[in-house]
Order: C-alpha cells, then structure tokens, then sequence
C-alpha cells in the first residue's frame, strides 16, 4: 500500500561509483551552469518552504527550550529539562510515553503478523482483512469518538459486560491509572493495526512456496515453518512495521485529545499531549518546547530503527 | 485429527479477531442510525429504526460542519496538490539533473518528516500572529502544503530513481529546455507515484487536529477534524447518536479515497508482476 516502504533504490545509486550526470561530458562551462542554475530553480520552492516553515521554528523551539516562564524570560540552562524529574504531570506523561512505546512496539506488529498469516489462506479471509483495515482509514478523532461511546461508563462495553453476567467487570475504563492509558493504547492497536496487516501481507507474498514445500519435505510443522523460514524472510518488513507504528504512536496527538484531553487530571497525557498543554494552555513555553525537543529525540531515535534499514543497506 | 483441530483453533481465533475489530465499527454504524430522539442513554446493537439523515442534518448545524467540510476539502486538495507538484520538482532536480551535495538537499527537505508537530507549533503560532496569517485561509494552506513536502518529496525521490536515465539523456540531446522535460516528460511518466503522493498527503491534511486547533479558530477557517471535536465537546448536549453521524459524516471522503485508491493499487500490483 506504501511506497514508503519501497527501499529506495537511490541509495544504492547515490553511491554507485560513477552516476551518469557525472560523467565528463562534452560542455561548455556556460551550459554547466546554466544547468546548475536551473536545478537551483527547481530546488527553491522545496527547500525554502521547509527551511522557514519547518526548520527556523525547530530551531527557535530548541533555543526557546533552554529559557524560563517568568514575565521577563531570562537563560535558565537546562531547568526545563529538570522538570522531568520534579514535575508530578510530567512525570506521569514520560510514564505514559514509555507505556505507548512498549505498547506500540508489541501490539500492532504481533496483532498484524498474526491476522495477516492467519488470512493468508482462508476463503473468507477477505472479509476479515476488511474488519481490521477500515479503522485504518478513519481519523484519530473519529476513532476516539467511537471508543468514547464504547468506553464511557454508560457505554457499549460496560453494557456488554452486564448483558453476559459479568457486570461485576464493569468500571470507568477511562477513570485509574494506568488502567486508562492501557486501554487507550488497546485502543491506538485497533486503529494502528491495519496498515501492519498490509504491509505483512505484501512481505508474505515475497516469501517463496518453494522453500516452505521444502521445509514440508525435511518434516517441519506449521509452527516451524512459521518461526524458522517465513519469519526470518519478513525481517525487513517487520523492522518498518515496528519503526513505523512506534513513531506514529509517539506522535499521536488527537486519539488522546479527543479521547480524554489527557485527563482525568493529566493522568492519561503523553508527551505530544503534554507540549500542547504546557504551551497553550498554562502558558509555560519553556517547558512546552523542552518537551517538544525530548519528543523529538524519542522519535529520532524511533526513525532511526527503520531509516537505517532504508538507507543503510548497502552498509549491511 | 490434529490437523483438523488446528483448523478449528485458526478459525475460532480469526473470528475473534475479526468481531473485536468489526464491533466497534457495528456500533458506530447501528447508533449514528438511531433518531436521536429515541436514544434513551443505552447503547443499541441491532439496527431497528432509520434516522441517519435526521442525524447527519443534525451534526451538520451543531458543528458547522458546512463551511469545515469546505475548508478541509481546500486545504487537502490545493495543499497536497501544490506540495506534490514542488516535491516531485525537487525530487526531479535531486535526482536527474547535475546538481553539487545532493544529500545534503535531500537530507534538508526530509528532515520535516522525522520531526514530531509539536516542535513546529509555537514559533510559526507567534509569527502566523505578528504576519496577519492566524486563523486565515492562506496560512491553513501554508502549513498544510508545508508539512506535506517532506514525505512527497521522500516517494517523489524514490520514484524518480526507477525512471529510464535514457529518456531524459536523450530529450536533453535534442536541445529540449530542463523545464520542458520537466513538465512534458517527467511528470507524465510520474503520475501514478503522484497520484499515490496526493492521496495519501489529502489522507493526512484532511485528518489533521494538531494544527487545525493551532492556527484557527472561527467557525468559516477551521478544518473539520476540528470541528468534528468540538462537536464530541458537546457529547452529552446533542446526544450519541448525533456525534457519532458526524463522525461518519467527517471520515466519507477519506474513506472513499482510501478504497479508490486500494483498488488502484491492486490493479497497479497486478500489472507490474
């Protein structure tokens, strides 16, 4: 479905020993720059637009990050950061965020690898693909309000519960920590679990018949074949899967905004949460970008996970 | 005999799967059906009565939905529009034609990808405030084609590498100007990945929340993930039902463009094996 997920043949040809363009070609100096002149033109618009829109409030962001919230703001070093280790809401935000990235690492990768191997090969598979992959194509707002009508106290699920005897199971599921943020990263699963489905099955479809029939042929049972010729074929695969699902799910702002506005309190905030709120809501902006810059950071390193199985391949 | 019970173990845990995923969407289709007026504060999970226009009318006025749907529609479509046209520019200078440090411009477009929204939101709030662009419609669209330019220019660049260097050796021979090989042969032969660019940056413009809240806030600016918000603020006011047809009402484009676009690929995937 992604052609991001395509690994870029430019990397290879980036490093080819001789690209063609560089080749001595029989120019006038003139035309050489007029050529560079023109590439220039084409260039511009690209790299001005995210130069000033993009990268000058980055850095404006980082500088920003490393003074105070008083009236008149002057240099504070590194106190904002310290907040992470003195400030009760944050502290609970960071919690949540390490929560999100073990929950968005395990949940929609196995959740995907096992649908997608499971509907490999069943008839009506189709329709059970089609189950998981239309969330996929909802917003985060809209999957929010159809979980808040499920998880709100007078809600579908609780609902449910009683219907079947269990009502003693029935609670604010959105109420306790770290109940809550468990579930909305539950939650974050049901929508984020879709485009791992996809990109499973186009990897699975790379997985020669051949080498199953012959691990068939040696004795290897379904689970055996599963762990020892088809996994190690979807490396790659996996590796983007999970980098994705973790970047997104760091980033992930309107699920929890529309959800709880990080609350009750700011139990359930994450750090994409926490930004807004600390900037724009109690007016501390050093805080807010020293928040900004950690997530940043996290979800560098996150990327890096999947970029340098990207760029990096003629490296491995 | 084994063989048989792994069968049925692999069915059971699929039609589990499934129902988990399917019931939540079930929900939302059964309750947005019901007139809101009926709604008496218990979940409905079989659909017994047909009041979804009623429902769909009834989001639309309590969340101006009409002017957000309008704004959004403009913001994806000029926005992802003029981002993929300068990305697949930029893509074309990278990688056809001689330029000096192509990594270095390649790593400056596509680093706006790998940066979370939040480092973006204060500085640009304060200068969108001292430029006269808060809460306009130009400055929605700068922001949106904006932040769509790194990942276009990302497939652009990818796409780019598979186009035959001959085709483009060979115009340049006859004399043909960068400009009109740019327009009468590059894009021509880069449709397909630019129509996936497009489709996938409207996805993300109409689906935005972070600066559509940011940057906006009168009811004719605001996108209509925005609005669908506020609307979700109002819960217990307009009733389930209503927010939830509004939620339906909000994701039909996307979802429409997500199947279009699924049936394109397939066919795409079928062609090239």
């Amino acid at each position: 479905m992604r052609t991001s997920t395509e690994p870029p043949a430019a990397a290879r040809q980036r490093q080819s020993p001789e690209p063609p363009h560089l080749k001595p070609r029989p120019v006038a100096p003139r035309a050489a720059s007029r050529d560079r002149l023109a590439a220039g033109a084409f260039l511009t618009p690209a790299v001005v637009l995210v130069s000033v829109v993009l990268l000058a409030p980055f850095g404006s962001t980082i500088y920003r990050s490393f003074f105070d919230d008083h009236r008149h703001s002057t240099f504070t070093g590194l106190d904002n950061y310290r907040l992470f280790f003195t400030d009760d809401a944050l502290l609970r935000s960071a919690e949540n965020t390490l929560l999100w990235v073990a929950g968005t690492v395990v949940l929609p990768f196995a959740l995907g690898m096992l649908i997608a191997c499971l509907t490999d090969a069943t008839r009506w598979s189709r329709l059970a693909r089609l189950c998981v992959i239309i969330p996929y194509a909802l917003s985060g707002a809209a999957v929010a309000v159809v979980w808040n009508f499920v998880l709100s106290s007078d809600g579908a699920l609780n609902q449910a519960l009683s219907a079947v005897g269990l009502g003693s199971l029935s609670h604010s599921w959105l109420l306790d920590w770290p109940g809550n943020t468990l579930v909305i990263i539950c939650v974050n699963a049901w929508q984020a679990t879709g485009v791992a489905v996809i990109l499973i099955l186009v990897g699975l479809q790379s997985v020669p018949p051949e080498t199953l029939e012959a691990a068939s042929l040696d004795g290897a049972g379904p689970w055996q074949r599963f762990r020892f010729v088809v996994l190690p074929q979807l490396r790659p695969v996996s590796i983007i899967v999970i980098g994705m699902s973790l970047a997104n799910g760091l980033k992930s702002f309107d699920l929890l905004w529309v959800l709880t506005r990080g609350g009750p309190g700011r139990a359930t905030e994450t750090l994409a949460v926490s930004m807004y709120e600390e900037t724009f809501l109690l007016q501390r902006p050093g805080a807010g970008s020293a928040i900004a810059v950690v997530l940043t950071v996290i979800v560098l390193a996150a990327s890096w996970l999947y970029l340098r199985r990207q760029f990096g391949e003629k490296g491995a | 005999m084994t063989m048989h019970l792994g069968r049925v173990l692999r069915n059971t845990t699929l039609i589990l799967l499934s129902l988990l995923w399917a019931i939540p969407s079930w929900l939302l289709l059964v309750n947005a059906l019901v007139p809101g007026k009926e709604y008496t504060g218990t979940p409905h999970w079989l659909p017994d009565s047909f009041g979804i226009f009623d429902n769909f009318a009834k989001a639309w006025t309590a969340a101006d939905l009409g002017p957000a749907m309008g704004n959004s529609l403009l913001y994806a479509v000029v926005g992802s529009l003029v981002a993929v046209v300068i990305a697949t520019g930029a893509a074309f200078a990278v990688v056809i034609m001689p330029v000096r440090r192509r990594v270095l411009w390649f790593w400056l477009i596509y680093s706006g990808t790998l940066l979370p929204l939040q480092v973006f939101l204060r500085p640009l709030f304060l200068s969108y405030a001292s430029f006269d662009l808060y809460d306009t419609q130009i400055g929605m669209l700068l922001v949106y084609a904006t932040i769509s330019i790194p990942f276009s220019f990302f497939l652009m660049r990818n796409y780019a590498t598979t186009v035959p260097r001959e085709v483009v050796e060979a115009a340049r021979m006859d004399g043909a100007s960068w400009w009109r090989l740019f327009w009468q042969i590059h894009v021509p032969l880069s449709k397909s990945a630019m129509v996936a660019a497009f489709s996938f940056q409207f996805v993300a413009i109409w689906n935005d929340l972070l600066f559509g809240i940011t940057f906006s806030t009168s009811d004719n600016i605001r996108p209509v993930i925005a609005a669908l918000s506020e609307l979700q603020g109002n819960y217990s006011d307009v009733g389930p039902p209503v927010v939830l047809a509004g939620a339906i009402l909000v994701s039909l484009p996307t979802l429409l463009l997500f199947f279009l676009a699924q049936r394109f690929f397939v066919s795409n995937l079928k062609l090239t094996s």
